[in-house]
């Protein structure tokens, strides 16, 4: 028994790319290329490395999708998951990028799962310092370009507290909001507070 | 004392000349051919009334194996595939392609003729493929030889000679008189455990002297195996020199002389006429409307006697519900894919890695190698492109497609770098064994199989490095390979079984979880 169970936004996704592409027709088009890394709806995958893009701020969506695109992000040649991610955003048009935030910005929140178990109470103390610019709730605030913490994957957000320290992120020229996590990683002394921090965040917005 | 050589001293002597690992290779040439079972003659139970609903998720060949056996066995078949085509890592480029590779799209522009194609995955069948030889004879798919060895190809090491490419059949004439020279002077005192007669030992050095073509001073100087520098037919051929061992040991390729073409990719193989594809397509003319394609998998509920799956299509996601289902999907995107199995099998999917095979082929605007003597085989060449082949098919038509690159370990050099990079690459390197590469080759098409959509990686990787087994990689293996709780869903493809990256090993997986669901319906009924 076949039964529908929703129309998908991923239609709009036809009209992605240039017409060369379309003509060969043997291949399909339609573009899901997010999907494949980032899984179904933006679920996010650590077998590949793909965070949580499901409920997603369409401002930071984008400005991501932009400054893979200048090459902000995903350049240094340490940034392993970043240059998996740059080889998607190279070419796309800024009329894609706008189509992609339209379709993906669709995708409901759903917190990823938990796989860090460190010190939340320790991380906790560490967190202070990260509330006035990511909320207090790890909730994000557009007005300080910060994006919520709160339900994206652990893994990847300690793989980011490492790049922000060992610059492969926040020092590429013109990175202008990438650049002021330089400072704050730092803070983070070793695996550990990072490890343990993360686990706070864990714990809220769920 | 004499100055005879043990039999450990030699072993010993071999090691350091070929560099550590030479002996561990040589080892595993010999266990790479695992023994394939007679082609399994299948026979399974009818489906018991109501229970004949199945779902297969990915038309990767093991997927398809198992929708044609259990179509014939009357079950209702449905095949999800995610792409525009079925096969998977089974996949030939030819005029009009797409290439799906993430962020490297491109359109396959070669001149549409049946012999201008290109494997980019799966290439060659090993006449010990039984099953997959099998299926090729049952769905009508035409198979040819496909030459792996060919003397006349060449060898390029800069460390070797100063960068002076060589004959194939050098390397290896020039190795084994070496090493006969070396078994025929230690022969004559060697303390085998097991004495010789006169007779005996004269047979032994008689093929020791053969082995190596050494003179009648049980020396070697040079042999004509390796080929001539002139004449031959209407003049006396000249030989050409004898290269010295030291010269060729040199090189990182001197152990390819003894192990790239031996066990499962010995100098004969098999490929289907016209392409690899050809596989799929038997099974998949076979199948006809039951595989449904474009269809990606959206999520996967195991439930009470049964599965329920969504599924994509014209951007309307549907569900649907079966019996059983089977699961070439490979894991690394099944994780990405909301699901509800036990917790035990979602920590043993996270334990496979993933491959990074990478391959390239460019059109030739000429057969430039027939005219160089070579008609098949593989160049190699101690660089990231490691492997030349030159189409066995199409012999002395005008243009045919060659590979330019196959790196199978260390794929991710490639596949890191822009098209134009990889490009030029293939050229440099290429030049190295053919002076006139760059003008005689045209129209690049490359297979970075990590970023290729639906696949992303090639064959799962277990164990660090293929034979290495810890008892935890058996156990989640183990693990894996079963059915979920209640029977009814199996995962399946090469990244279920002990030896990934041959369509024998996907086929094999397959024939595993079918014996083991006939079983239990046979239980039940
Ligand atoms: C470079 C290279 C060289 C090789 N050389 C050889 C060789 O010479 N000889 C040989 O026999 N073998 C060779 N192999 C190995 C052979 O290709 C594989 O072992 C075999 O094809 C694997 O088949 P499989 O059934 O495991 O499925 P796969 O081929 O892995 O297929 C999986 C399928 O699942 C589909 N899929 C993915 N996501 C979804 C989704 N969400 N929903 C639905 N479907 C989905 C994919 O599109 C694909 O069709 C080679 C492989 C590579 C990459
Ligand atoms: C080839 C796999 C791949 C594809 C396809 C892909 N991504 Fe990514 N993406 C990644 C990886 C890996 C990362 C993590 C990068 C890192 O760790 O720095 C990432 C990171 C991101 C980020 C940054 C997230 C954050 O919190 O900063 C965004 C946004 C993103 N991807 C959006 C997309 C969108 C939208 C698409 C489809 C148009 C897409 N990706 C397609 C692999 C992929
Ligand atoms: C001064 C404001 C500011 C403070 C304080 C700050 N951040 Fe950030 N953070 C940002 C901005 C802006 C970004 C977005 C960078 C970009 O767009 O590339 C960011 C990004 C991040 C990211 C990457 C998110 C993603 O999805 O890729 C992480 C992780 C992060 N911050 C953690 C922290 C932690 C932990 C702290 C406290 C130790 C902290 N931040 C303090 C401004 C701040």
């Amino acid at each position: 028994m076949i039964k529908v169970v929703g129309l998908s936004v991923s239609l709009l996704m036809a009209t992605i790319g240039s017409s060369a592409f379309a003509q060969a027709n043997s291949e399909y088009y339609n573009d899901h290329y997010c999907t494949t890394c980032h899984g179904v709806d933006g679920i996010g995958n650590e077998e590949v490395s793909a965070p949580r893009l499901a409920g997603m701020e369409v401002w930071y969506l984008q400005r991501q999708l932009e400054s893979f695109r200048a090459g902000i992000r995903g350049t240094h040649k340490m940034d392993l998951q970043g240059i998996e991610m740059r080889a998607m955003a190279e070419d796309l048009s800024d009329a894609s990028i706008k189509d992609i935030v339209a379709w993906v910005g669709t995708w409901e929140f759903k917190p990823a799962p938990i796989t860090f178990a460190g010190d939340a109470e320790a991380g906790k103390a560490l967190y202070t310092a990260c509330a006035s610019c990511h909320g207090a709730q790890a909730q994000g605030n557009e007005a300080m370009g910060a994006p919520a913490l709160a339900g994206q994957n652990d893994w990847y957000l300690a793989t980011q507290l490492h790049n922000f320290k060992k610059a492969y992120r926040g020092r590429q020229p013109g990175d202008r909001f990438g650049s002021q996590m330089i400072v704050m990683a730092s803070m983070l002394v070793d695996d550990t507070a990072i490890e343990n921090i993360v686990s706070y965040i864990n714990t809220l917005g769920r | 004392m004499s100055n005879s050589v043990s039999r450990r001293e030699f072993m010993h002597l071999l090691g350091s000349t070929f560099g550590a690992g030479a002996l561990v290779h040589m080892g595993a040439a010999l266990s790479l051919m695992p023994n394939t079972a007679t082609a399994a003659s299948l026979s399974f139970a009818a489906p018991s009334p109501g229970k004949e609903k199945v779902l297969v998720l990915g038309a990767g060949i093991s997927g398809l194996t198992v929708a044609w056996e259990l179509t014939k066995a009357g079950y209702d078949c449905t095949v999800l595939e995610a792409s525009n085509r079925a096969g998977g890592r089974v996949m030939t480029v030819r005029s009009g392609d797409v290439v799906d590779e993430i962020g490297n799209r491109q359109v396959c522009e070669w001149d549409d003729e049946p012999h201008m194609y290109f494997n980019a995955g799966a290439a060659r069948i090993p006449s010990t493929h039984r099953n997959l030889l099998a299926y090729c004879k049952e769905l009508g798919v035409e198979l040819e030889m496909f030459i792996n060895e060919s003397k006349t190809a060449y060898v390029q090491d800069d460390a070797m000679m100063g960068g002076q490419r060589i004959r194939n059949g050098e390397m290896s004439t020039n190795v084994r008189g070496f090493l006969a020279e070396l078994f025929a002077k230690s022969y004559t005192n060697a303390q085998l455990d097991e004495p010789f007669s006169d007779s005996e030992s004269e047979k032994i050095l008689g093929l020791i002297s053969q082995f190596g073509d050494l003179n009648e001073n049980m020396l070697y100087k040079g042999s004509y195996r390796a080929g001539y520098v002139s004449g031959g037919f209407l003049d006396h051929g000249v030989q050409k020199d004898m290269i010295a061992f030291k010269k060729l040991m040199q090189s990182q390729m001197l152990r390819l002389s003894f192990t790239a073409n031996e066990g499962e990719t010995g100098p004969m193989l098999m490929q289907p006429v016209g392409g690899m594809d050809g596989v799929i397509k038997g099974f998949t003319r076979a199948l006809g409307e039951k595989v449904i394609y474009k269809a990606p998998v959206m999520g996967l509920t195991l439930k009470e006697g049964g599965v329920e799956v969504s599924y994509e299509r014209d951007g309307v996601r549907q569900s649907i519900d079966a019996d059983f289902c089977f699961n070439c999907i490979p894991s690394h995107l099944m994780s990405g894919i909301p699901n509800n199995f036990p917790s035990e099998y979602l920590q043993a999917m996270k334990y496979i890695r993933r491959g990074e095979a990478y391959k390239s082929a460019f059109q030739a605007k000429q057969r430039f190698w027939e005219d160089d003597d070579i008609y098949g085989g593989i160049s190699w060449i101690n660089a990231p492109i490691q492997q030349i082949w030159y189409p066995p098919h199409g012999i002395h038509k005008d243009k045919g497609i060659v590979l330019a690159a196959y790196n199978f370990g260390g794929g991710m050099h490639f596949t890191r770098m822009t098209q134009e990079q990889r490009v030029e690459a293939a050229l440099a390197q290429g030049e190295k064994l053919h002076p006139n590469y760059r003008e005689m080759v045209e129209k690049p098409i490359t297979i970075a199989w990590h970023r290729m959509n639906h696949m992303l990686g090639c064959s799962g990787r277990w164990g660090n490095n293929g034979g290495d087994w810890s008892m935890e990689t058996q156990s989640f293996f183990n693990r894996l390979q079963q059915a979920t709780p209640g029977g009814r869903h199996y995962f399946i493809g090469d990244q279920m079984s002990y030896h990934g990256a041959w369509q024998e090993s996907a086929i094999a997986s397959a024939h595993w979880a079918l014996a083991d669901m006939d079983q239990r319906v046979r239980a039940q009924a």
